[in-house]
């Protein structure tokens, strides 16, 4: 695994404190949208589907940093829409660096290199930039409908990791995902020599323009199985080891759904970064009036059933690294070994 | 199946709170049809009925800020405009994929002729 130590600390000196606290609910990541604009138009996302009025909105930075503040989780994940194109997005990673959070860029990377050329960001231990990367060149091409992007996202990695900036990549599989690739893709990645990978199932948007191709629980056991029984060395993931034993099947979780609570034009969504049941007014209104008894796969939900996401089920794992002396045990096991 | 056009007819069979709950779920812009007979045309972002008195939260068509507007104001709601969901892109772009592959196809049957 490869999260730095100094974040790790972080993390866990974090969820030590709210389990100290008796706070039965915390969030971990804090999903910051600024935007819905987006370069792109992949297959799976769900999230950019809007008329013009609303893509031409975006939030102030002095809205992110209360939203964050308010918030109060040590990791704060800025996906979007593509935050490449938000225009303060300096000035909002400048003022999250300083609070200490933890930030993940969520890019496709196609701006990366000119943003970096133009001097937006400053490497730092609380910056990483992590790139949408769905799998080798033809599948991520495929995945995001358009080609090229796989390698102006390459060179993007390079450029960032010369100049010393931390650099992971975020991938969503499908239906019909090829263990064998992956693993070449694995393996591509870090020769590339990015930090570490994040990997999750996608979920099935209802607004996505592919429908079909959304992972059930049984095939997401198999192919996260396959891809990762026997993991390569050379092989780091930058998320829990217990959440990648839950994709394949090892373990049994529940959504926490509170987890990864998601902040963007609208306000708090309700109930997570996934379902758009409607938008609470504060941090505190989304905590305390959300009916979370409807969510996670034991409440019947059918739109919870399939999902095994990592903004749902990654909060899970990292609460049960701090729960039990197994949860802290295997945790530690994965992590030195490598073994999953 | 999208419902963009639609004018719903409400009466026994539809109640007002079901086609907000349409066009709360609905990606592209509606027209509201106030009780005093005004109309505001904008995207509904937000809707909350379990609260004493239900309202709609939406942008108008500047975007400016959010209006909110209370279930017992609103007469009905019209799907005007254009559906940003229900476009296949993903479909397009696979026809487009093989058309490509196929335009290539012959040329290189010719090539190897």
């Amino acid at each position: 695994m490869s999260v730095p130590a100094s974040q790790m600390w972080a993390v866990a000196s974090y969820v030590i404190k709210q389990k100290l606290r008796g706070r039965k609910r915390y969030p971990l990541v804090l999903m910051l949208e600024p935007l819905f604009r987006c370069n792109l138009t992949c297959a799976g996302c769900g999230k950019i589907q809007y008329p013009a009025q609303i893509l031409r909105k975006q939030l102030s930075v002095e809205a992110c940093l209360k939203a964050v503040d308010e918030c109060g989780a040590p990791i704060v994940s800025i996906p979007g829409g593509e935050p490449l194109m938000y225009p303060q997005i300096g000035e909002l990673v400048d003022a999250l660096v300083k609070r200490k959070k933890y930030v993940y860029l969520c890019t496709n990377a196609l701006l990366l290199k000119e943003e970096l050329e133009a001097g937006v960001f400053k490497p730092s231990k609380y910056l990483s930039f992590s790139i949408h990367m769905d799998g080798l060149r033809a599948d991520h091409d495929e995945a995001v409908c358009r080609d090229g992007v796989y390698d102006t996202a390459v060179e993007g990695i390079r450029e960032a990791l010369r100049r010393g900036f931390r650099v992971t990549t975020n991938t969503t599989l499908f239906d019909g995902a090829n263990p064998l690739r992956m693993r070449e893709f694995f393996d591509e990645m870090m020769t590339l020599g990015v930090e570490g990978m994040m990997v999750s199932p996608g979920y099935s948007y209802s607004k996505a323009p592919d429908q079909e191709h959304f992972l059930r629980r049984s095939k997401t056991h198999g192919l996260f199985s396959a891809m990762l029984s026997n993991p390569k060395k050379q092989w780091k993931f930058n998320q829990s080891p217990l959440f990648l034993q839950f994709l394949m099947g090892k373990h049994d979780y529940e959504c926490t759904p509170w987890g990864n609570p998601t902040f963007n034009l609208f306000g708090w969504q309700r109930p997570c970064y996934l379902l758009q049941e409607g938008y609470a007014e504060s941090f505190q209104d989304l905590m305390e009036n959300t009916r979370w008894e409807n969510y996670g796969r034991k409440s019947g939900n059918e739109k919870c059933l399939d999902c095994m996401v990592h903004c749902g089920f990654e909060a899970t794992a990292v609460d049960q690294t701090f729960s039990s002396w197994q949860g802290f045990r295997d945790t530690v096991v994965a992590t030195l070994t490598g073994k999953l | 199946m999208t419902l963009e056009g639609w004018v719903p007819k409400l009466g026994e069979y539809l109640a007002l709170a079901e086609v907000i709950d349409l066009a709360f779920d609905y990606r592209g812009n509606t027209t509201v049809v106030k009780v005093d007979g005004s109309e505001v045309e904008g995207y509904i972002f937000n809707r909350n009925r379990h609260v004493p008195e239900p309202f709609i939260q939406m942008f108008d068509l500047a975007g400016e800020r959010p209006l909110k507007i209370l279930y017992s104001e609103i007469q009905n709601i019209k799907f005007t405009g254009k559906d940003m969901a229900a476009g296949n892109s993903w479909i397009a772009w696979l026809e487009r994929k093989e058309k490509e592959a196929a335009e290539k196809a012959p040329r290189r049957d010719k090539g190897m002729e």
